[in-house]
């Protein structure tokens, strides 16, 4: 019994650090609802919100989309390959390097007189710089890059636990390589993949640095907006509602994928 | 079965892809001009002086590799305990338990940032040290958790029984049994502690205070209204470091500790 104790007393700091984390959550809820709900009711009529809200969703979703059509390529190419350490490391070599400088060398790049434009004019292909920067484009193009190592190692490691014999199996069989593919290698990695798709969706839907840089002000995500209701309004309740909002789009968004991600992994345990 | 040429092509446009922004930031960091660009016009160390020369560059590094390396041990260590403690708990308890320690993972940062601003500010702690501190072991909390109980998951539990047969008490069979198995796990969760500390921003950004910055948000600050090469000269600097780091671990311990923590985890699922 006292070595049960003994055990349990070790939980205590991680109880601590827990009890801090949700004391947070608590605090937020309260600082939203100070003035009482109405907020949240203005809010919800607010056109500029509802604009930022959809603006918020639809660019989280092209970026993981984006991220699962180029990650699971080379998530194979990375799980088949024979020097793959070599690979992994290029793949995760953008982790050396801060967020904040890594999307600013995606402005460098995309600005009217960076590498793209002026290649593009040079070309031939465009005669005026084509406005990039500050667009959706941008903020899909910058968050998959911040991301896509994400979606790639999830997709990876799924692709290595499975058994290499079921593929050749099918082979035998007299399936072809897209067949293969289709009916054994892809519903095996599911799990992989929707693991890496939540991850995405997530991480893309509270992002503020990647938004602000490239997006700029006009272009807002709600990450930007509550920056600034905080540095620009000094609106704190404001800022604590739409931080709330932003936990619920977040859960509404990733919720289904858990559950269908559950579900597959049960199936494949049954099968 | 060889991978397809569509696939390879795909495979080796991303892997130039992804490695880009360093090649740039490396290259503009050189740069004579007074305007971050890509390719640099000339060459000049000018930035570089820039950034030594000055005591807020700094100040601000020093608290970052700070705040990062005491986040690391303290999360690490509340981990361990978390781990050792759950190992043998029932599994309704472990399971409700983990969930509950990979819960940060589920709330978007922009949303904790204000969480954590609304709380250190009732508790009169924000904009310091001390606040940022501690929304950072609460951040980390998650990743080192994770690799510490796969490692842990892995040691034949017969061995730390016979230690105790053996009449060893639980603080011997802890430290001379089980702590050595652990070292990848915890060289693991050391590392990601760390450089999850070092880089958070996002979170980090609504804590700091006039007194008080780290080395991320005062990039950002210095991008946000000036575009000069002194972020690419110290975002050079923080490569050639950590590339020092990993040579320097790679020497000592051994990289390959990394890699086996990742196949136990495979042989484990």
């Amino acid at each position: 019994m006292t070595r049960a104790i003994w055990r349990a007393m070790l939980f205590v700091p991680m109880g601590v650090l827990l009890a801090a984390f949700f004391a947070t959550i608590i605090s937020l809820f309260q600082s939203s609802l100070s003035t009482g709900f109405g907020l949240y009711l203005d809010l919800a009529v607010d056109r500029g919100v509802q604009v930022v809200l959809t603006r918020t969703v639809v660019v989280a979703v092209a970026t993981t989309v984006v991220c699962a059509v180029l990650g699971y390529p080379l998530a194979l190419f990375l799980a088949r390959s024979r020097n793959r350490n070599l690979w992994l490391i290029l793949v995760i070599s953008p982790w050396l390097v801060s967020i904040v400088v890594r999307t600013f060398g995606w402005m460098v790049l995309l600005g009217s007189r960076g590498l793209v434009n002026t290649t593009l004019q040079a070309l031939g292909v465009i005669e005026f710089p084509m406005r990039i920067l500050y667009t959706p484009t941008a903020l899909v193009l910058g968050l998959t890059h911040v991301f896509l190592p994400f979606m790639v190692i999830a997709v990876m490691s799924a692709l290595l636990q499975m058994d290499r014999r079921l593929e050749e199996a099918s082979r035998i069989l007299g399936a072809s390589h897209w067949q293969t593919f289709r009916t054994v290698t892809l519903p095996l990695s599911i799990p992989g993949l929707i693991g890496g798709a939540s991850l995405v969706l997530l991480m893309a839907t509270g992002a503020i640095v990647t938004p602000l840089l490239l997006g700029g002000l006009r272009d807002r995500m709600l990450g930007t907006q509550i920056y600034s209701e905080i540095f620009q309004v000094y609106n704190f309740q404001r800022a604590s509602a739409l931080a709330v909002i932003l936990l619920i789009v977040a859960l509404v968004l990733v919720a289904p994928l858990r559950f269908v991600e559950a579900r597959v992994r049960r199936r494949l345990g049954a099968a | 079965m060889r991978t397809g040429l569509p696939i390879r092509i795909i495979a080796g446009l991303l892997l130039v892809f992804l490695p880009a922004p360093l090649v740039i930031v490396i290259g503009a960091s050189f740069s004579p001009g007074s305007v971050l660009q890509f390719p640099p016009p000339g060459f000049s160390l000018r930035w570089y002086e820039a950034v030594l020369g000055n005591h807020e560059w700094v100040m601000a590094f020093v608290a970052s590799a700070g705040i990062a390396l005491v986040a690391a041990v303290t999360t690490t260590l509340a981990a361990l305990g978390a781990a050792l403690a759950l190992e043998r708990a029932s599994s309704r308890v472990r399971s409700v338990a983990e969930t509950m320690i990979l819960a940060p993972l589920l709330f978007p940062h922009a949303a904790l940032g204000i969480a954590f601003l609304s709380w250190l500010a009732a508790l009169k702690v924000n904009g310091t040290m001390i606040g940022v501190f501690v929304s950072h072991v609460v951040l980390c909390a998650p990743f080192a958790y994770r690799p510490i109980a796969v490692s842990l998951h892995q040691i034949d539990r017969s061995i730390s029984e016979a230690s105790e047969i053996l009449g060893a008490s639980p603080r011997q069979t802890i430290t001379a049994v089980i702590a050595p198995m652990l070292r990848p796990g915890l060289a693991a969760a050391l590392l990601f502690s760390f450089i999850i500390s070092f880089d958070e921003v996002t979170v980090t950004m609504f804590l700091v205070g006039p007194d008080f910055n780290t080395l991320p948000v005062k990039i950002y600050g210095h991008l946000a209204d000036s575009a000069d090469p002194v972020v690419a000269a110290i975002s050079t600097i923080l490569i050639a470091m950590t590339g020092g780091l990993i040579i320097i671990l790679d020497r000592v311990v051994g990289l390959a500790i990394f890699i086996d923590l990742e196949e136990g985890a495979r042989a484990h699922t």
